[in-house]
């Protein structure tokens, strides 16, 4: 075959992938719904702050802003969840667990301080989150 | 006696050199062959009135079903496997493709809840080899796979992957039982895990290079020390079986979760059950990919299996490699798959 074309094919092929492997989880594709998740996944009750986060096949969502000074607790639900997202390393907090494959697990973040962002990755590292506080 | 050199291609790693000579010293006319693997050509000695030419071809086809090629000329640009390597990568991409976005899919997120039984472990056995898992012991089954079928006969290499498939399952079933019964946590350590899958990775993509035969010059083999311990254990079959059962501390987020499903089923049975059948369930899809390595290997399409082969597990283990370098926090994750 012309080797002009397959040149072309392989390029075409490795930007495809690239989008594919680069792109954002399913939270992305739709920002509306995630802007409501982001309001939703934070709240404050009796002077503590809860950042929810959905933990089965990725973390969704992925980005969270949630307020610094406060006391704050971090809650991964499972639902199901046997895949990497259930084997969380939060290496700010030296926190590292497999989770129950469904159930809440309710992690103390202590008080942060602004513009130094949580992050958490499984175990493998293919799937991720950042808690941002401002 | 006649001495005659030749030229020979293919030759790529330090164990090709031992099985050139190998099969080359079995014929009844060759006193002795030396393989030089620096210049590329054999030394032989014959009491063969054949010219060089005719013992040429009979070499050529003694060694053709292992990949290499003997001539009395040297030969400089093999075109045809030019050629090969332009279908190899867009063939490569494409399964790579394809499973990147199996994996984007969420056909494979469906929540199982309920009991541990050994059937919801066993389809979950089945999710497990068909997703990002697969990057790293799929990944890991092929090349070797590919690269070991390369090198040996047809008749040992399967004996090969009978042995890791069962190395395999029998250990997951009894480490599955081990954790049942002390129920406590073997294994289950993310650093060990880690470090494990990155030198998977660093494995799975030498054995792509050396697949897709990119480095011509400067070859990258693995220590010829090594090649020479498994061509060792494959006597003593000891080898195959400790490959299969390291895959349990390989890093995969379904296996990790039967482990611990295993840890608190609270007894030796139920704990080698639920590993047993969690492995079982993974059996199909490696086997599919060891065993069709070798029908493929031994196809007339080998060469472009081969180099297909070697871009789909270049690819798998740069992806493993970096998502196992933000797994240990070296890197900041670079995707999310």
């Amino acid at each position: 075959m012309n080797k002009t074309a397959l040149s072309i094919i392989i390029i075409g092929l490795v930007i495809g992938i690239g989008i594919v492997v680069m792109s954002g989880s399913k939270g992305d594709t739709n920002t509306n719904n995630t802007k409501v998740e982001q309001v939703q996944n934070v709240e404050i009750k009796d002077g503590i702050q809860y950042v929810t986060i959905d933990a089965k096949g990725g973390y969704l969502p992925r980005n969270s802003n949630a307020k610094a000074g406060i006391p704050t607790k971090l809650i991964v639900k499972t639902n199901g969840t046997y895949d990497c997202s259930a084997s969380l390393v939060i290496r700010a907090i030296g926190y590292q667990k497999i989770l129950q494959r469904t159930g809440e697990e309710v992690i103390d973040l202590g008080t942060q301080k602004a513009g130094t962002p949580i992050q958490g990755v499984c175990g493998m590292g293919m799937y991720s989150f950042v808690i941002n506080f401002e | 006696m006649k001495k005659y050199i030749y030229h020979v291609s293919g030759t790529h790693c330090a164990s090709c050199k031992i099985l050139i000579e190998d099969v080359l010293n079995e014929q009844d006319f060759i006193e002795k062959a030396v393989v030089n693997l620096k210049k590329e050509t054999i030394e032989i000695e014959t009491e063969s009135d054949k010219n060089a030419e005719e013992i040429a071809e009979i070499l050529s086809s003694k060694i053709k079903p292992n990949g290499y090629t003997l001539s009395v000329e040297k030969i400089i640009i093999d075109k045809k496997s030019d050629d090969v390597i332009w279908m190899a990568i867009p063939i490569g991409l494409v399964f790579l493709m394809l499973f990147f976005l199996l994996q984007k899919s969420g056909i494979l997120n469906l929540g199982i809840g309920g009991a541990m039984t050994p059937v919801t472990s066993f389809i979950i056995g089945i999710i497990a080899s068909l997703s990002s898992c697969l990057a790293i012991v799929g990944g890991l089954v092929l090349s070797l796979s590919a690269k070991v079928t390369q090198d040996e006969k047809e008749g040992s290499t399967k004996k090969l992957f009978v042995l890791f498939h069962a190395g395999r399952l029998f250990g997951f079933a009894v480490l599955g039982g081990v954790l049942g019964l002390i129920g406590e946590a073997i294994g289950i350590n993310f650093t060990l895990s880690a470090i494990l899958g990155l030198i998977a990775s660093l494995v799975m993509i030498i054995l792509g290079f050396n697949l897709l035969g990119i480095f011509k010059k400067n070859k990258i083999t693995l220590p010829s020390n090594i090649f020479k311990f498994f061509r060792k254990a494959e006597h003593t079959t000891l080898a195959p079986i400790l490959i299969g059962l390291g895959t349990f501390f390989l890093p995969c987020g379904f296996t990790q979760s039967m482990q611990i499903a295993a840890l608190s089923s609270g007894s030796f049975v139920s704990g080698f059950m639920i590993m047993f059948s969690f492995a079982l369930g993974t059996l199909p899809v490696l086997a599919l990919l060891s065993f069709g390595s070798v029908s493929f290997a031994h196809s007339k399409n080998a060469p472009l299996f081969f180099k297909a082969a070697g871009v789909v597990v270049v690819g798998l283990g740069l992806f493993a490699l970096l998502a196992g370098l933000a797994g240990v926090g070296i890197i900041n994750p670079l995707f999310n798959i």
